[in-house]
């Protein structure tokens, strides 16, 4: 296991207590409050307004081979508890992370792990490959689930596809690769296992809901096209948390719990439904802060429970 | 004439700071201007440039609310900001007791251009688009750059009171029901206006703008037009890409600018309206 500041034995801590997260392939978190893809870009936008430094990982935005514009506006509308996206991928392409934004994550403290989409297997596994060895990526985030690109194939859903997606990006890197489930899957658990099984080192879940919302002045739904977009916030939090829970029974690898986390409540509550680490997404935009605010608060918990490691809090019935 | 252009939008600038009401001013009819002490984003703030305002503690209504900064008083450390109620989160606002404490994280976005005289600026604000031109106007004036000023509302309740703005203006209004000025929509009379002006400043729903772009576009000699655009916010500092706004790249390709990084002040000319004009409005919602 790597050594990392802020580790074992760090000041606020009882003696013992061990902050960090093993993901696999060498990679370990210094904590297990991260950034969800799509809500802090590449790690450079929000300044003084969220330092990086003391996050336990950054999950950079969707990145794709080639730039994409994104889709037409409006792309967000706000829901109960809750807010719908459209924003259809949005990113300058794999090359631009690779030659400018790499190198200024290889002096940070934080892991930067990438999260890798695209259009068809080909696409995911050219953007894995141009990744592999670039100092300054301690890993991938296969996002097989996003709902949001016209045509694109939900590889996430099914448990097939995705075990061949994951298989096929497997073998085009040497780094550690978190798979990104869908909570649109018929059966989570089953994409689960078949991706684990093609070689992921650990999943994270759960990307955004697919929702609708109407305008009734308008007779039609706000968002473009079919209407539809990914939920997130609060209001998925119980989704979030049963899909962990079941995948949590599913498999062995790490699990990094996500979905409406906004307080260390929330996030201490993955946790105990089995999740090894979480991502702080939407809670972002209102608290730009809000991910440290979570982990101050799942520290001081462990302080007061004087906890051992994160594991202690899990509930019993998952083992 | 060189203006000096505003600054870019640089994250460094905001701040999230916490806001304390120092009161709720009734406007004309239906608008208010809420007052809150806030040192750390009034010293900072430009004009054109909006904060994002917590509308309660949430998880209903979730997301905050972009508001121009309608006036910035660096001494008194305070902010103020004009609004009419649409909605859940701008009937917190105006529900406001003194001693209220609202998140405000700003100062966001890129503002307008405070010419160099000697100038004339006309600032062009339909309805609740008044709220930045307190700060711009005090701008302008303490530089020696002359103002004009042209409202227009539905009726004389909802025009913004000239002299609140806090600077010698040549004032003109069109009222829709005729109670005050010129019986119509601000466009009516706005043709005349720019024979005056050096330089034109607007704010207002994007299909007044749009009209007012294209009456400058017409006229002769050429006038600068800025103008500040809206769009449905889910962060309001450029990182969760939902602001959009079409606009035109540099060989007239579409294109697509974030409306709370880029804008929300842009040149018009940058703005691709006819697409702007065929997205739902924002607040159809
Ligand atoms: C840069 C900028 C500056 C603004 N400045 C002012 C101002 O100074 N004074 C003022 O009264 N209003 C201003 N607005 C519009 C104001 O943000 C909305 O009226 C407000 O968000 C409505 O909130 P609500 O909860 O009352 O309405 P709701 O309709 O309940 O809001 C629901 C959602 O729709 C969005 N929304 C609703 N209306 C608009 C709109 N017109 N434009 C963009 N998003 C909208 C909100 O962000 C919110 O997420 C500005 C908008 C932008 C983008
Ligand atoms: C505006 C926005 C953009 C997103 N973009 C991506 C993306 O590019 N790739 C991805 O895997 N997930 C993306 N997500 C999903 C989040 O990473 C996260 O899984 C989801 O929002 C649930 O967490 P939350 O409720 O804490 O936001 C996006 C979410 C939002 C709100
Ligand atoms: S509002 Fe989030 S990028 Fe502009």
């Amino acid at each position: 296991m790597e050594t990392v500041s802020g580790g074992a034995g760090s000041p606020g801590h009882p003696v013992g207590f061990d902050p960090t997260v093993a993901i696999g392939r060498g990679l370990t978190l210094p904590n297990p409050v991260g950034v969800a893809s799509g809500t802090f870009g590449y790690g450079f936008d929000l300044g003084a307004l969220c330092p990086v430094d003391r996050l336990g990982a950054i999950f950079t935005k969707g990145t794709t081979l080639h730039p994409r514009p994104g889709n037409d506006p409006p792309r967000v509308a706000e829901t109960p508890a809750g807010m719908l996206n459209a924003i259809g991928l949005q990113n300058p392409g794999v090359e631009v992370v690779r030659r400018d934004y790499a190198p200024r994550w290889r002096d940070w403290a934080v892991p930067v792990l990438v999260n890798v989409a695209g259009g068809d297997i080909a696409e995911y596994v050219a953007v894995a490959r141009r990744l592999d060895g670039v100092a300054g990526v301690s890993g991938l985030e296969l996002n097989i689930s996003c709902p949001n690109v016209a045509g694109g194939l939900d590889f996430g859903i099914d448990p097939r596809p995705a075990a061949r997606c994951v298989a096929a990006v497997r073998a085009a890197t040497g780094l550690p690769l978190v798979v990104k489930l869908s909570p649109n899957a018929a059966d989570v658990a089953e994409v689960a296992r078949a991706v684990v099984g093609a070689g992921a080192d650990a999943v994270s879940l759960v990307n955004t809901v697919v929702g609708l919302k109407v305008s009734l002045a308008l007779g039609r739904p706000v968002l473009p096209g079919a209407g539809t977009g990914g939920l997130s916030g609060p209001a998925i939090k119980p989704i979030a948390l049963a899909q962990v829970a079941r995948v949590r029974r599913a498999v062995e690898v790490p699990v990094i719990g996500i979905g409406g986390i906004r307080t260390a409540t929330d996030a201490l509550e993955f946790m105990v439904v089995g999740a090894d680490a979480v991502q702080v997404g939407t809670a972002t935009f209102t608290t730009p802060r809000a991910a440290l605010d979570v982990l101050d608060g799942c520290q001081a918990h462990a302080e007061r429970h004087r906890l051992c490691a994160w594991r202690d809090l899990r509930w019993s019935a998952l083992g | 004439m060189t203006p000096t252009p505003p600054a870019p939008s640089d994250i460094a600038r905001a701040r999230c700071a916490t806001g304390v009401c120092l009161g709720v001013e009734g406007v004309g009819d239906d608008r208010v201007e809420v007052r809150l002490t806030c040192p750390e984003v009034a010293e900072l703030a430009r004009p054109g440039e909006f904060c994002q305002l917590q509308v309660g503690p949430g998880p209903v209504p979730l997301l905050r609310r972009p508001f121009s900064v309608c006036r910035a008083d660096p001494e008194g450390g305070v902010l103020a900001f004009y609004l009419g109620v649409v909605g859940e989160g701008t009937a917190r606002l105006a529900a406001l007791r003194r001693g209220d404490r609202v998140g405000v994280l700003g100062p966001l976005g890129r503002g307008f251009t405070v010419p160099d005289p000697p100038a004339t600026l006309l600032m062009v604000a339909g309805g609740l688009g008044a709220a930045p031109f307190p700060l711009l106007a005090q701008a302008c004036h303490r530089r020696g750059v002359a103002l004009a000023w042209l409202n227009g509302a539905a009726s004389a309740g909802r025009l913004y009171p000239a002299e609140r703005l806090g600077a010698p203006v040549a004032s003109h209004c069109a009222t829709e029901d005729g109670s005050r000025g010129a019986r119509g929509l601000l466009t009516d009379i706005l043709g005349p206006l720019l024979a005056t002006a050096d330089r034109v400043a607007a704010c207002g729903p994007n299909r007044m703008l749009a009209q007012v772009a294209s009456i400058v576009a017409e006229a002769t000699p050429r006038v600068p037009l800025e103008v500040s655009l809206e769009a449905p916010m889910g962060c309001g500092f450029g990182t969760c890409l939902g602001c959009a706004v079409p606009v035109r790249a540099g060989d007239g390709a579409r294109a697509l600018a974030l409306c709370c990084r880029t804008g929300p002040v842009m040149a018009a000319e940058r703005v691709d309206w006819s697409r702007l004009l065929a997205l739902p409005p924002a607040h159809a919602a």
